[in-house]
């Protein structure tokens, strides 16, 4: 199962994952984004494919597991 | 040595001046004349105060804006009101991070969708005074009104100070019309300090509160007033009356006039494509969309910045001390970027406009004015869907740094009152 992760330290905080996807990522107290649910199930796949696509910061990425 | 004219190909220079009022009246010309830039190079100089770059790629604004080191933010602007710098937006990482952490709390996105029911009640207020009447100044009727009272009500500010922010921002940041180059200068650096003595009066009354134990506790103005900063040594400490009064004056200019801006600039637009319209009208569940759209096709903001360094950007190269303007409206429409850039579509996906900004001083508004966007378009799309503009009150767009409107007239079907 894919993981969605975020560079913080790219992140400007535009929150367009957030508003867009709460059940993918959520916010702190900071506005950054913080990644709620792992791995993505597959149900929310197209989601997170379309999450990471609308960072203007390219700051977030579908990263497969690594092997085990 | 930084850049003069005669460094360049001719081609490469313009007498471009985004303070002209011909670039925006009669009629806005803003993007055919940066989209006329932008055919030229990504970066074109402008003779205009004092010589200048004018950026308008997508690709090199972003890189610009994400890269503090090399381009600082000070001066953001090309004109003076004597203000000092605005805070936090003209300080540079480090300086700039304790500022930015302690009002990002502040207007956080939970926090603003908190006010979504008040925002909701002023909208519906706003638009059922006028609904019956047919014809609407939108101005001055809603899209100054809205995001105006919302900032009050955050602030914890009385609502009848509204008419003295209103005056002096826009003198502010335009000067008076018909003011010479000289003239605006005197009267930009009035009208700041009218609303500098307006501010001070506000810090010295909630600290004189909060002394006799009677402070309100809850609003902006008294958590601004408890941050602390970080001082060059590391010391953490409050912010001084003067810091406080020019962070107050930024959260106003960027907090009023711009979301002012993109109300009029949804109405104005979606009046003129009225497919697009339909889609929001058909279904509340595509506005949140739509509302990005409306932020890419009208950036209000130019932003400025200052190479630290000598730096080669495409096939320029910008000499240390340089001062750059960067054109958010044209890096919205550039084609290598977005698909028909031209052209509005409400659906646009991705969008990865550039509207709020982007790196270490994107706008920390954006979650309001969003809020507000979306808000204003369920209720308007809800009760008078089929405005349009009112050909014997044609729009009024003043230019600027932070292009705005003055006027809209509309037309529409009246509604009688709720």
């Amino acid at each position: 199962m894919q993981r969605l992760t975020v560079d913080r330290a790219i992140c400007a905080g535009h929150g367009l994952c957030y508003g867009s996807a709460p059940e993918l990522v959520d916010s702190d107290e900071q506005g950054d984004p913080v990644i709620v649910t792992e791995p993505v199930p597959a149900d929310l796949a197209g989601t997170a494919r379309r999450v990471v696509a609308m960072c203007p910061e390219r700051a977030l990425a579908l990263v497969e597991p690594s092997p085990a | 040595m930084t850049t003069t004219p005669s460094d360049l190909a001719p081609d490469l220079v313009s007498d471009f001046d985004i303070y002209d009022p011909t670039v925006t009246m009669p009629v806005d010309r803003m993007q055919e004349r940066t989209a006329e830039l932008a055919e030229r190079g990504p970066l074109v100089w402008s003779t205009a105060h004092g010589g200048h770059w004018l950026v308008t790629s997508y690709a090199q604004v972003h890189a610009i804006l994400r890269d503090p080191h090399t381009f600082s933010s000070h001066p953001n602007n090309l004109v003076d009101a004597g203000q000092g710098k605005f805070l936090p937006i003209e300080l540079d990482p480090p300086e700039h991070t304790s500022y930015r952490q302690a009002l990002q709390p502040l207007f956080n996105p939970s926090r603003m969708k908190a006010l979504e029911p008040r925002i909701r009640e002023i909208a519906v207020e706003l638009i059922t005074s006028f609904q019956a009447d047919g014809r609407v100044e939108f101005v001055g009727r809603f899209a100054h009104e809205l995001p105006t009272r919302v900032f009050l009500a955050l602030m914890g500010w009385p609502l009848r100070d509204a008419v003295l922010f209103t005056e002096a921002t826009e003198v502010a940041l335009n000067g008076r019309p018909g003011d010479d180059p000289e003239q605006a200068v005197a009267s930009r650096t009035a009208a700041a300090q009218e609303m500098f003595g307006y501010f001070l009066r506000v810090i010295a009354e909630r600290r004189a509160a909060s002394t006799t134990g009677r402070a309100g506790g809850d609003d902006i103005t008294d958590a601004i007033l408890a941050a602390q900063v970080a001082d060059t040594d590391g010391e953490q400490r409050p912010l001084t009356d003067d810091e406080l009064a020019r962070m107050f004056f930024l959260l106003l200019i960027a907090g009023l006039h711009t979301t002012q801006g993109s109300l009029a600039w949804m109405m104005l637009h979606l009046s003129q494509n009225t497919a697009e319209r339909d889609k929001i009208v058909a279904d509340p569940g595509a506005v949140p969309a739509a509302v990005e759209e409306i932020l890419r096709y009208e950036a209000a903001v130019a932003m400025g910045r200052r190479a630290t360094v000598d730096a080669v950007i495409g096939d320029v190269t910008v000499r240390a001390g340089d001062q750059l303007l960067l054109l958010l409206c044209a890096a919205n429409r550039d084609g290598d970027e977005f698909d028909q850039p031209q052209a509005l579509d409400v659906g646009r996906s991705p969008n990865r406009h550039l509207t709020f900004g982007s790196g270490p001083h994107r706008c920390i508004g954006s979650h309001l004015a969003r809020l507000m966007l979306r808000i204003a378009a369920e209720e308007i799309h809800g009760r008078i869907p089929d405005y349009r503009l009112d050909p014997d009150d044609p729009p009024v767009v003043l230019p600027s740094q932070v292009r705005g409107f003055a006027r809209l007239g509309l037309r529409f079907t009246p509604v009688g009152a709720a």
